[in-house]
C-alpha cells in the first residue's frame, strides 16, 4: 500500500528537523504509543497499539533512519510483528522551507501489511491509515507551532 | 425360541427417522471436542503472517516461561524425528513445520503446548519468530513465469509447474474444431473456496508408553487410510495405531486431508506422555486448511449450425497451492474432471490441466464433489448455453437435440469414461413441464419488452461418483474398494461395520435399511457401527458420494452372503431341499406352499441353538466390494432468477431440481441431501470466494467477509426425481450426496446470463455477485440510479 501526502508546518526547517530526529518527541504524537527502547541515534524499538476495526495488536517495531540529509531528507524503514500480523514499512521525508517560519513537508511510505490484521481487517486499513496519519500530524503541528516547543 | 416380531422391516424407499439424529438434537452427539481424557494437555499452533519468507530465528523462551506452558514445538525438533515432513495423498510431500520457510499465510510455523488452552494461547503470543519476507505468488498463470518466485525450493524441479495432465483424442478434436461451422469460446474461472463445515478440523492425540499404542480422536472422513499413512509416516506398527472418527459436524472433503496440527499434536503426546487436544478456531480453519476449485478453464466448443455438437476443447490451470495435497486417486491428479462432455453426445474431445504451485495453503479438496466433477460441470453447462445464445436456439432445445439417447448406454464417453445408465431427456421434459418452461419464456419475453430482467437458466449434468473399481482407482496405493461386515444375533437383530464413515449422511439409517431390506430384519434392530479403525472393516472413508455406490454395495453383498447361509439353515428347519425354497416378502418359505415358511429372527435363532451338523454356528459375512464402474447420476436443474436494476442483486425465484440417483434408499434422507447440496451450490454461485492481496493476505480470513449462506439467502427448493437404477450396483443405486452441489452452480449462472443475454453479455464468472451484475447494468446503461 502506498501512502503520500504534503503537510505545511508554520515553524522553521531547523526546528522541524530537530523534532522528527527526537524519537521521544516523535512519540509523543504516536497513535497507540506504548513504550521505546532506543538502540542509537537512528535505531529504536517502538511497541505500539493498533486497532483496525475488531482486530488489536501490539506491534514491536524495529525502526532505522537512513539517508539524512540535513535538514531535508530523511528516509525510515520498519519492521515489526504481533501475535499473527506483520508490518514491513519503508518512508520518504522531504523537508523544503517555504519561508523563514513556514516549513513544507512531502511524504511517502509503502507500507506491506501481513497476516491477521491485513486479512481480518483489510478493507478498513486505508481508511484507518489516514485517520491515524491526520491524528498524527495535527499533533505534531501542534507541538511544532506551540509558542514554546516542548 | 425367540418369539416372532411384528415390527415392519422398512427396508429400501422408506422415509425411515434418521437413527443417529435422536442424539444430535438432544445435544448428545459426541464430537472431538467433546472428549476429555485425564490429564489432557491443549496444543495452540503459531502461524506465519507471512505467505512467504524465510524463517531466521524461533524464540519460545519467553512462551516456556509462561506459568502452564510445559513444550514448544519447532520444526527442527520434527525434522530431528525426521517428522518436519510429510507425504501427501497425491504423493507429493508436505511441511508438518517448517525448518526454515513458510510458504503460505497462516502456515504452521511452531506449537506450544501447555496445561490448558488459554495458557497455550498466551504461549502462541510469546513465541518470537524472526522472518525475512520473499516476494510470494498467489496468481498460478504468474507462477508459470520464467522470474516467478520458487514456492518449493526443495523439489528437484526448480519450476512451480507439478504436473499435466490430459484425456481424450487431440488429433480428432483439433481436426473436428478445423472443419466445424461454428465455434464458441469462453475463459471461465471457478474461484476458490472453502468447505467451512460447521465443525473445524482437531483431535485428541493420546499415547500410551507401556503398550507403545497411539489413539487419535480425529476429524477424518477416512479413517482406515489416515492409520495406513501415520503407520508408514512414524513407523508405529499399524496394530498399535488406533483412529477414531466420533461425530463429525461436516466433512464435504475438507477432512480426508491430514492437517499439520492432527501429526503435531501426535508428537506432542509422545513428547509430553499425556494426551493433547487441537482444536482449530474458525478464522485457522478458513485461513490454513485445503480448500476447494480454483481452476482457470479455457473452453471451446465445435457444432454444426443446426446446433450438432461435435467436440470440446479444454485448457486449465489448476491452482494447487504450496503442496499438491488434494486427495484426488492416484492416477487421476485433476480427478474426474474428464467427465466433462457431460450428459452429451460429442465426437471428440481433448482436455488437459496443468497444475501449479503457489504461495497459498494446499488445493483442490473434492468439496461436496466427486474430484473435480463441479469444476467439469460448470464447464460444460455454460458452454452449452454460449452455444444456443450463438446459435439463438433455446437452451432447453440445444440439450434435447445433443442428449446421449438413452438407448445408448452403456454409452463410452470421448475421454473414455463408460456411463452405466441415464435417460437425461426424460429429466429435462419432466423439468420443463413441471417449472412451467414455456410460460416462463413468454413471461421473460414480455418483462424483457417492459425493461425488466427475468432469466431461466438450466442446468442438464450427469455427474460420475462411487470411486471406484481397483483396476483403475488407488490412493497411494490402497484400491478404493470399500467393505462391510455383518453379523446376526441370536434374537434376530444385528451389528453392521462399515468402512466409509458418516459426516452426516445418515450412514446410520440407510446401512441399517439395506440390511433390512437383504435380510427381512426391522430396521430398528439393526445397528450400524464406522470410525473406529479398530473394529470396523478396512475401508477408504466417505467422499465422492461413494459411500453407497461402495460400501452400500459391500453391505447388501455381505447380506446377500448371510442369505445363502440362511437358506440352509432355513431348508433344515423346514425339512426341505434348499432349491425348493424361495424368498418372498422377507421369508424363506416351500416353493407352492406359502404357509410353510420360516422368518430371518427363527434362522437367526437356529443359527446359534439348532445349525445343521456339519455347518459353521453362526451369522455373519463380510464383504470387501470393488466396484465394476462407476456410478453416473444426472439431474435437470431450472433456475428462475429476477435481476434488481437497482442493487444488481440476483433474486432466485424458483429453483426445480430433478435428480435422478437410481434406487433411493431413504427418499426423506435424499431429499435432505439435495436441500443442502442446492444450498452449498448456491454459495459458490453468488456469494463465496477467497481472495488473496498482492501480499498474499487472505482477503476473507472470517465469516463477516466470507459469506456462508443462512436461511435468509437460501430459496425454497422445489425437488422432485426420475429412477434410472444402476445396472451394475447391487441394488441399483447411484449416489446422491453431491448431485446438487454440482448441478446448481451452472443453472444459477445460466439462469443470470440469460437474463442479460439480449445486452450480449456470454459469460459471468461466479461468484455472481450484486456489484459484478451492477457494474455490467451500467456499463449498458440499463442500471437504475
Amino acid at each position: 500500500m502506498h501512502f503520500a501526502g504534503e503537510q505545511t508546518i508554520n515553524a522553521p526547517i531547523e526546528t522541524v528537523w530537530a523534532y522528527f530526529m527526537d524519537p521521544n518527541k516523535v512519540a509523543q504524537c504516536a497513535p497507540g504509543f506504548k513504550s521505546m527502547e532506543i538502540l542509537g541515534p537512528d535505531h529504536f524499538k517502538p511497541t505500539v497499539g493498533v486497532g483496525i476495526g475488531a482486530v488489536k495488536a501490539t506491534f514491536t517495531l524495529d525502526v532505522t533512519l537512513k539517508e539524512l540529509r540535513q535538514p531535508n531528507h530523511a528516509e525510515v524503514t520498519a519492521r515489526g510483528n504481533a501475535v499473527g500480523s506483520a508490518v514491513d514499512m519503508t518512508a520518504k521525508v522531504d523537508l523544503t522551507a517555504t519561508s523563514e517560519t513556514v516549513t513544507t513537508m512531502q511524504w511517502a511510505a509503502d507500507v506491506a501489511i501481513s497476516g491477521t490484521l491485513a486479512s481480518i481487517g483489510g478493507r478498513l486499513i486505508e481508511s484507518t491509515a489516514k485517520k491515524l496519519t491526520g491524528q498524527f500530524f495535527d499533533c505534531t503541528r501542534q507541538h511544532l507551532e506551540a509558542p514554546s516547543p516542548a | 425360541m425367540a418369539t416372532e416380531t411384528e415390527t415392519p422391516i422398512r427396508g429400501m424407499g422408506h422415509s425411515v427417522k434418521r437413527k443417529e439424529d435422536a442424539r444430535f438434537i438432544r445435544g448428545r452427539g459426541r464430537y472431538v471436542d467433546d472428549i476429555k481424557l485425564p490429564g489432557m494437555l491443549f496444543l495452540d499452533i503459531v502461524r506465519s503472517p507471512y505467505a512467504h519468507a524465510t524463517i531466521k530465528n524461533i524464540d519460545a523462551s519467553a512462551a516456556l516461561a509462561q506459568p502452564g506452558v510445559l513444550a514448544v514445538i519447532t520444526g527442527k525438533d520434527l525434522d530431528a524425528a525426521g517428522l518436519a515432513w510429510m507425504p501427501t495423498l497425491m504423493g507429493d510431500k508436505q511441511m508438518v513445520l517448517p525448518v526454515d520457510r513458510v510458504v503460505y499465510q497462516a502456515q504452521e510455523v511452531a506449537a506450544v503446548v501447555a496445561t490448558d488452552r488459554y495458557a497455550a494461547a498466551d504461549g502462541v503470543a510469546l513465541v518470537n519468530v524472526e522472518y525475512e519476507p520473499l516476494p510470494p505468488v498467489t496468481d498460478p498463470i504468474k507462477a508459470l513465469e520464467a522470474d516467478a518466485p520458487l514456492v518449493r525450493p526443495d523439489r528437484e524441479q526448480k519450476t512451480n509447474h507439478i504436473w499435466h495432465w490430459e484425456a481424450g483424442d487431440a488429433a480428432r478434436t483439433d481436426e473436428l474444431f478445423n472443419q466445424a461451422e461454428v465455434v464458441v469460446k469462453e475463459d471461465l474461472y471457478i474461484p476458490r473456496i472453502h468447505v467451512c463445515s460447521i465443525e473445524t478440523c482437531g483431535c485428541v492425540a493420546s499415547f500410551d508408553a507401556v503398550e507403545g499404542k497411539l489413539t487419535v480422536y480425529m476429524t477424518t472422513q477416512a479413517p482406515h487410510a489416515i492409520r495406513t499413512v501415520f503407520s508408514l509416516v512414524t513407523s508405529i506398527p499399524e496394530h498399535k495405531i488406533h483412529i477414531i472418527s466420533p461425530d463429525i459436524g461436516g466433512g464435504f472433503g475438507g477432512k480426508v486431508p491430514v492437517y499439520p496440527g492432527y501429526v503435531i499434536a501426535c508428537v506432542a503426546s509422545i513428547k509430553t506422555g499425556h494426551p493433547v487436544k487441537w482444536i482449530e478456531d474458525r478464522s485457522e480453519n478458513l485461513q490454513a486448511d485445503s480448500f476447494a476449485r480454483d481452476y482457470h478453464i479455457t473452453a471451446e466448443l465445435a457444432a454444426k449450425r443446426d446446433g450438432t455438437m461435435q467436440a470440446l476443447r479444454v485448457k486449465t490451470i489448476a491452482d494447487h497451492g504450496a503442496f499438491d495435497a488434494a486427495a484426488n486417486p492416484s492416477k487421476f491428479p485433476a480427478g474426474l474432471f474428464s467427465v466433462i462432455t457431460g450428459s452429451y453426445e460429442l465426437d471428440a474431445a481433448h482436455v488437459e490441466v496443468d497444475g501449479v504451485y503457489t504461495n497459498k495453503p494446499s488445493g483442490g479438496v473434492a468439496y461436496r464433489c466427486s474430484f473435480r466433477v463441479t469444476e467439469a460441470v460448470h464447464t460444460i453447462e455454460r458452454m452449452v448455453d454460449v452455444l444456443a445464445q450463438k446459435l439463438s436456439m433455446d437452451p432447453a432445445e440445444l440439450r434435447l437435440k445433443n442428449f446421449i439417447p438413452p438407448e445408448k448406454f452403456p454409452y463410452k464417453s470421448p475421454t473414455g469414461w463408460e456411463y452405466d445408465s441415464g435417460n437425461y431427456p426424460a429429466a429435462l421434459r419432466k423439468a420443463m413441464e413441471e417449472i412451467g418452461y414455456e410460460q416462463l419464456r413468454r413471461e421473460q419475453a414480455e418483462k424483457r419488452a417492459r425493461g425488466e430482467l427475468m432469466g431461466i437458466g438450466l442446468s442438464t449434468f450427469t455427474e460420475i461418483v462411487g470411486a471406484g473399481p481397483s483396476h483403475t482407482f488407488d490412493i497411494l496405493g490402497i484400491k478404493m474398494f470399500d467393505s462391510a461386515e455383518i453379523r446376526v444375533h441370536p434374537t434376530g437383530s444385528a451389528i453392521v461395520r462399515i468402512g466409509v464413515q458418516t459426516q452426516g449422511q445418515g450412514h446410520e439409517t440407510t446401512f441399517a435399511q439395506i440390511v433390512a431390506e437383504e435380510l427381512g430384519l426391522p430396521v430398528e434392530n439393526i445397528t450400524v457401527e464406522h470410525g473406529d479403525t479398530d473394529t470396523a472393516p478396512y475401508g477408504l472413508g466417505t467422499y465422492a458420494s461413494r459411500s453407497t455406490p461402495t460400501a452400500g454395495a459391500a453391505t447388501a453383498v455381505a447380506a446377500r452372503k448371510i442369505r445363502e447361509k440362511a437358506k440352509n439353515i432355513a431348508a433344515h428347519l423346514l425339512e426341505v431341499s434348499p432349491d425348493d425354497l424361495e424368498w418372498e416378502n422377507y421369508q424363506f418359505r416351500v416353493k407352492g406352499t406359502p404357509g410353510k415358511a420360516v422368518t430371518m429372527q427363527q434362522i437367526a435363532f437356529a443359527a446359534y441353538t439348532n445349525h445343521p451338523q456339519g455347518m459353521e454356528a453362526g451369522l455373519e459375512a463380510v464383504d470387501y466390494y470393488d466396484p465394476p464402474n462407476l456410478t453416473f447420476p444426472f439431474g435437470a436443474y431450472v433456475c428462475v432468477v429476477d435481476i434488481d436494476r437497482g442493487t444488481g442483486e440476483v433474486k432466485i425465484r424458483r429453483f426445480l431440481a430433478i435428480d435422478d440417483c437410481g434406487n433411493i434408499i431413504n427418499p426423506m434422507i435424499v431429499d435432505g441431501q439435495i436441500h443442502g447440496g442446492l444450498t452449498m451450490g448456491m454459495a459458490p454461485a453468488l456469494l463465496e470466494e477467497i481472495t488473496y492481496d498482492e501480499n498474499g493476505n487472505i482477503q476473507q480470513g472470517n465469516f463477516m467477509d466470507y459469506l456462508l449462506p443462512t436461511a435468509m439467502e437460501t430459496p425454497a427448493w422445489e425437488t422432485d426425481k426420475t429412477v434410472t437404477p444402476s445396472p451394475h450396483h447391487p441394488f441399483g443405486a447411484k449416489g446422491v450426496g453431491e448431485s446438487a452441489t454440482v448441478g446448481a452452480p451452472p443453472a444459477i449462472a445460466n439462469a443470470v446470463v440469460d437474463a442479460l443475454s439480449h445486452l450480449g453479455v456470454t459469460h459471468i464468472d461466479i461468484p455472481i455477485t450484486p456489484w459484478k451484475v451492477y457494474k455490467i447494468l451500467e456499463e449498458h446503461g440499463v442500471a437504475e440510479s
